[in-house]
């Protein structure tokens, strides 16, 4: 965590100016520039390379449609490297039986994603993978997890005859990187790593081969089918290869697709549009992102150093360094309806049309390589598989320096859902970020991030191929280099401006404001006007943009690399739903915490690596605010997953999402008067928030309800830090409101407010000497302004980690005050009573339960750290203050107040035990419905062995019925209605329905028993465990019950179990009424 | 690879005997060029080789002050080893530090390892506590003694060396805790229905 800290600090400094001479510790020096420029530069060397390269590649490409016949097997992999460096095998090799797979536009990486379940066995042991790939040709592979090196290894089907016929190549993971062991070149997930080893062998004897049936399916459905099978696809008659596919020669296989390429290029909708068009094309939805691609070569042999970047950025850290990094800044993208008038009078807006070739561009110059593979690449003329994702180029060989993905399909079967067109968008653009940043991973000759789009939605493609609408909505891609370039000129000047300034900055005493305010107002007048005609998003992740060593030289801790992106709001109102997922707490607040990422608390060890990315945001957040949710899904992996995990916890037919979904609204009824009711205290309350999070995590990691599981895309290490983000955004963000008024609440009707309140204004009046300040002197009351102005953003921040995040930096401004003040440094002796001082002086009594909610919430792993060590300071002050009185008559704290501390301390470092769901799984959703006035809801608290006549007590209460005898409890299913049993286990019925592979909603009802003479038992079992009366219901006014989801599919099979039997009605016209919870 | 494991170490101390500057010449004299400075001194860490093991010092100073005595519990809880620090030529530091020690013996963790470090050793002449006395009772509590200079870099290193020959080293890193990695994927329902 420190580390990110120290990221912070450096940051602080270059753009402060003005901190290094107080430091605690001096960072390397010589960096006086914010890192936000030297992204500029690099986007401006790199601007420059490509330029270069474009021209050389237009004079000696002489295989145009060998290449994009490559792209096109490629599909979503995108590889791409410096033509001088030596692939290995790498693309050369890769004629092989990688290329047979991609006949149909599904990408491999396509039908790894959908085939996970066939390759990806992570409980297999040796033996077991020895035996499914015994009988399978050379190549083929199956990736699981060996118990002995503790790691996931490829299981590696050797030649015939080979010594040991399956041989285990293991993966390396780290900071959010697979790789190979020995290999240079990292992926950001699993089935980017797999795909691209199924192109070329890497560090593998041969290419991995994809089963026949699998890389040969035409269609998603057909790899659907192999997917159902699962594990015993290898046993099934599919999974029985013959041998001769085993081996395949290629070379002239990428040639075969030429054609077929070659005339969809044709359609090209590639337009451009000016910065101006993108401001105001909100209704019509322009897209666009910067997206930024690394890519580092290592050079221990000083050899291939054709490429070398920091001979630009800095040529004498070359000599200190063998590294070096290349980052290839892509090129915006836009996506819209509308076809207007485009910017820079280049290009047709006109979709399909072909004369529309960006290559017309040119002289915007930005992105050429990149751009003259999108014109190649246009969306084909029919729609694709929905599983596909749109191919995309893959500059392969000699087109290494753009790696980027473009590609907009505009079919309408894709509108018609938000998300999975979102998906399929975001994995087209989506970035890896490459782990050969990481200082701790092993030398490596060469490191590519190579992103590879991957659909993340992976639900049923038969929803999306349900046409909705029509195709009356063409989606241009859009390049637009000249709004990059002005920007980053601009950016460029207004760097040297701010160099020239800095000496005269140096007595700024509060560096570190200059930086946050600076992002957050955005408005700070000269930063890059032209920006601000485009909306910016920026990844609220800490990962956006790498800073590595060969090309900051200034920057010692190299990290990741990964997207950032501009985009415009969304096209159209299919989209805008995705803006409700847009949910980053950032963008509601409007203040800019993501610029705090930079200090944002990580688990130690984590977060060094992670932290690097400054970030564009910084600078153009607030000309770029106008970001909609539709680029969302240029996602880092742990975006991505996190995205994955908030999908399905809104999915109450899964378990996980039933769970979450019955918490949310367990505490959420009756606006908080519920959780008021519930809990006896706030700090009851936040532990239960705690327990429901760290059960929901250890769930996670545990069940298989994630798909495809997060143990592929994301390193071990990493995903608790991921997951617990995602219950976060999860749960504290819609409770947040809510927690904050009950915990004020509590603490009201305890009466500690009224206590807390005046003994901080007693605290307030006085002098800082009487508070403990010694030699130090105190801040002014701008000082204190400022402090206030940060807690009150810390205050509306709803993630526990970046309120620490805030606070840490009230710290930093508190140290900085005294260090500038006196130019020695300070320790806890000084620093303590000054912060105690400093929160009397902000007189803001509610920072009280703010320090409890993060003391309570935030990740125990985070407890020792530096985070940790503050919020405790934090709160020792916070006691010191409430106790005042109390404290000037004993000069002590109360013996309770350290008893608190005590027990706070017991509780929160010996709770991470892994805990059971089974204490959330005591929610129970129960509708009520009545003749007249519709249905209404309640989550009841149930616990799992309540019979259906407590429950039904429990219902008469909440819903304050007058004759409970007449009310019975019901459960709905597709068209069935039974009423249950009073000594029935509704908490059970629950479990098992949602145990079926096949769930279907179900609601529990509790009505009106109707006219005993209608009611035909129709079946009663009597070994059913859950002794359900079964029963049929003939009111027709279900249609009464409305919830959140609508389910008018009628004829599913039920799926039901056994122990369940239930007998359909037999009016079956009642199953198209829409019940749904 | 060694595996780096994190140590809360907890400074304690009268105000003002240089608590803080031991933490500080510790981290700095070895200033490393990726490890840039944190928020403040009073929390930092560094980490040193031990063995097989690297072990990170996650240093939380407390304030010396009576009044914030009584927060002391949040800081030393959970500390794998706590530095009490005394000034040799002010006796009452040696009489707080007494009183720490037996605090820590009433409520601190049991494992914890205690280091006594006598501070300003470069004022020898205006000592007044004297090395034996104060040696002599460090071994009564089995705590680690040593007379330190954080203005000098005498002992500073040695201090923390002979803390982490203290820590037991861990004996059976776990191995088996990822053993349950049982997954047998269900082929998805075809009709699972998203909302």
């Amino acid at each position: 965590m420190h580390r990110s800290l120290d990221e912070k600090d450096r940051k602080d400094k270059r753009q402060g100016d003005s901190m290094s001479s107080s430091a605690v510790i001096q960072p390397s020096q010589g960096d006086q520039t914010g890192s936000f420029f030297k992204l500029i530069d690099s986007f401006a060397w790199e601007i420059g390379t490509l330029k270069k390269e474009m021209v050389q590649k237009a004079a000696r490409d002489p295989e145009p449609d060998t290449l994009q016949g490559l792209d096109v097997e490629l599909g979503g992999l995108f590889f791409h490297a410096p033509p001088s460096v030596g692939l290995g095998a790498g693309p050369a090799g890769a004629g092989d039986s990688g290329y047979q797979s991609m006949r149909s536009r599904m990408s491999v990486l396509d039908r790894l994603v959908q085939t996970h379940t066939v390759w990806l066995q992570l409980g297999l042991s040796h033996a077991e993978a020895t035996r499914i790939l015994l009988p399978q040709p050379t190549g083929t592979f199956l990736v699981r997890k060996s118990t002995t090196l503790q790691r996931k290894v490829i299981s590696l089907r050797m030649s015939l005859d080979s010594e040991t016929p399956v041989k285990d190549f293991p993966v390396t993971e780290s900071q959010y990187m697979f790789s190979l062991e020995g290999s240079g070149l990292s992926f950001a997930d699993l089935f980017r790593l797999v795909a691209f080893c199924c192109i070329s062998r890497d560090v593998l004897p041969f290419t991995l081969n994809l089963p026949k049936t699998i890389s040969a399916a035409q269609t998603p459905n057909d790899l659907e089918e192999v997917a159902h099978l699962g594990a015993g696809f290898w046993d099934s008659e599919l999974g029985r290869q013959k041998k001769s596919y085993a081996s395949w020669s290629s070379g002239t296989n990428p040639q075969r697709q030429s054609p077929s390429l070659r005339q969809r290029s044709v359609t090209t909708p590639l337009v451009t549009r000016t910065p101006s068009q993108l401001e105001c094309s909100q209704s019509n939805g322009a897209l666009c992102f910067i997206n930024p691609l690394f890519l580092k070569v290592h050079h221990p042999e000083g050899v291939n150093q054709t490429h070398q970047p920091c001979a630009y950025n800095d040529p004498h850290r070359l000599n200190d360094s063998t590294t070096a990094e290349v980052t290839v800044v892509q090129q915006q993208q836009y996506c819209t309806r509308d076809p207007g008038p485009l910017g820079d009078g280049t290009c047709g807006p006109v979709p399909h049309s072909p004369g529309s070739s960006p290559q017309n561009h040119d002289n915007g110059g930005i992105v050429g390589v990149s751009r003259s593979n999108s014109v190649s690449r246009p969306p084909p003329p029919r729609p694709p598989p929905p599983r596909s994702v749109p191919t995309r180029p893959a500059p392969l060989g000699r087109q290494l320096s753009m790696p980027q993905k473009i590609s907009w399909v505009n079919t309408p079967k894709e509108r018609e859902k938000g998300s999975s067109l979102l998906s399929r968008l975001g994995s087209s653009l989506s970035i890896s970020p490459s782990s050969s940043f990481l200082s701790s991973s092993p030398p490596k000759k060469l490191s590519i991030s190579a992103p590879i789009s991957i659909p993340l939605s992976l639900s049923s493609p038969t929803n999306r191929l349900k046409p909705t609408q029509p195709p009356d909505i063409d989606c241009h891609l859009a390049l637009d280099d000249r709004t990059i370039e002005n920007a980053i000129s601009l950016s460029l000047a207004k760097m040297s401006l701010r160099n020239a300034d800095s000496p005269s900055d140096h007595r700024d005493p509060a560096p570190s404001n200059v930086e946050d305010e600076g992002g957050r107002d955005g408005g700070r007048g000269d930063s890059v006007q032209r920006l601000s005609d485009m909306s910016l998003s920026t990844d609220s992740s800490a990962d956006s943009l790498d800073f590595s060593q060969g090309f900051f030289p200034p920057l010692p801790e190299p990290s990741p690399p990964t997207t950032d992106n501009l985009a415009l709001p969304p096209l159209n109102n299919a989209y805008s739903s995705m803006e409700d997922e847009d949910d980053d707490d950032e963008d509601e607040l409007g203040a800019s915490p993501e610029s705090d990422q930079d200090l944002t608390v990580t688990p130690p060890g984590l977060r060094g690596k992670r932290a690097g990315a400054m970030v564009i945001q910084r600078a153009l957040r607030g000309h770029l605010r106008k970001m909609s949710g539709v680029f969302n899904s240029l996602l880092t992996p742990e975006k991505r997953a996190v995205r994955r995990v908030m999908e399905l916890s809104r999915d109450k037919g899964s378990y996980f999402g039933c769970l979450v979904q019955d918490y949310l609204s367990y505490l959420q009824e009756g606006g908080g008067s519920q959780v008021c009711q519930c809990h006896a205290s706030g700090l009851e309350l936040l532990q239960t928030l705690r327990q429901f999070i760290t059960q929901m995590k250890s769930y996670l990691c545990q069940s298989s309800e994630l798909d495809p599981p997060i143990q592929s895309l994301i390193p071990e290490d990493q995903i608790d830090y991921v997951l617990e983000k995602a219950m976060h955004k999860i749960v504290l963000k819609p409770l947040k409101g809510m927690v904050s008024g009950a915990l004020q609440e509590f603490q009201v009707r305890s009466g500690a407010w009224k206590i807390l309140k005046e003994n901080l204004t007693l605290a307030k009046a006085r002098q800082p000497r009487e508070m403990g300040v010694a030699d130090t002197l105190p801040p002014d009351p701008v000082a204190i302004e400022k402090i206030r102005h940060k807690f009150s953003t810390m205050c509306k921040l709803y993630s526990p980690e970046k309120k620490v995040t805030m606070l840490l930096r009230v710290c930093k401004l508190i140290y900085t005050i005294m260090e500038d003040n006196s130019g020695r440094m300070y320790g806890a002796d000084d620093f303590l009573p000054m912060l105690t001082y400093v929160l009397a002086q902000c007189d803001m009594p509610q920072l009280d339960n703010e320090i409890l909610y993060m003391m309570e919430l935030l990740d125990p792993s985070l407890l020792h750290g530096e985070g940790g060590y503050y919020l405790t300071s934090a709160y020792g002050a916070m006691s010191l203050i409430r106790n005042f009185q109390e404290e000037q008559a004993a000069c002590v704290l109360s013996s309770e107040t350290r008893d608190t501390l005590h027990q706070w301390h017991r509780r929160r470092t010996t709770q991470r035990t892994a805990p059971s769901v089974d204490d959330f799984q005591n929610y129970l959703r129960v509708a009520l419905q009545e003749l007249d006035s519709g249905c209404t809801a309640k989550t009841l608290q149930v616990q799992p062995y309540a019979t259906t006549e407590e429950v039904c007590q429990i219902c008469a209460y909440k819903f304050t019925v007058p004759d409970p005898e007449n009310y019975a409890l019901f459960l709905l299913t597709e068209g069935s209605s039974q009423q249950l049993a009073s000594d029935t286990y509704p908490q059970k019925i629950k479990a098992e329905l949602h145990s079926r592979p096949q769930a279907t909603p179900f609601y529990f009802v509790f009505r009106r028993v109707a006219n005993l003479n209608d009611l035909a038992v129709t079946s009663l079992d009597p070994q059913s465990n859950l002794n359900v009366i079964l029963s049929t219901d003939s009111k027709p006014d279900l249609t009464d019950i409305t919830q959140t989801r609508l389910d008018p599919q009628p004829n599913l099979n039920l799926g039901l179990s056994p122990s369940l039997s239930l007998s359909l009605p037999p009016n079956q016209h009642k199953s198209s009424n829409s019940i749904s919870i | 690879k060694m595996a780096i494991r994190e140590l809360k170490v907890c400074l304690l101390g009268d105000t003002g005997v240089g608590k803080s500057s031991i933490v500080c010449r510790f981290v700095q004299d070895h200033f490393d060029h990726n490890i840039s400075p944190t928020i403040g001194a009073s929390f930092l860490t560094k980490t040193v080789p031990c063995g097989h093991e690297l072990h990170k010092f996650l240093i939380w100073d407390t304030a010396g002050q009576e009044r914030f005595h009584s927060l002391a519990p949040m800081y030393y809880r959970g500390s794998a080893a706590a530095v009490i620090v005394y000034d040799i030529t002010r006796l009452d530091s040696f009489q707080t530090l007494k009183k720490w020690v037996k605090e820590l013996k009433e409520h601190g963790p049991d494992d914890i390892v205690v280091a006594i470090a006598g501070n300003k050793n470069d004022l020898g002449d205006i000592r007044e506590v004297p090395m034996k006395e104060a040696k002599d009772f460090a071994e009564s509590i089995a705590a680690i003694f040593i007379e330190t200079s954080a203005r000098n870099a005498v002992n500073v290193d040695e201090l923390f060396q002979k803390i982490s020959k203290q820590i037991p080293p861990l004996d059976n890193p776990e191995v088996d805790s990822n053993e349950s990695f049982k997954i047998t994927r269900q082929p998805p329902p075809s009709n699972k229905r998203c909302c």
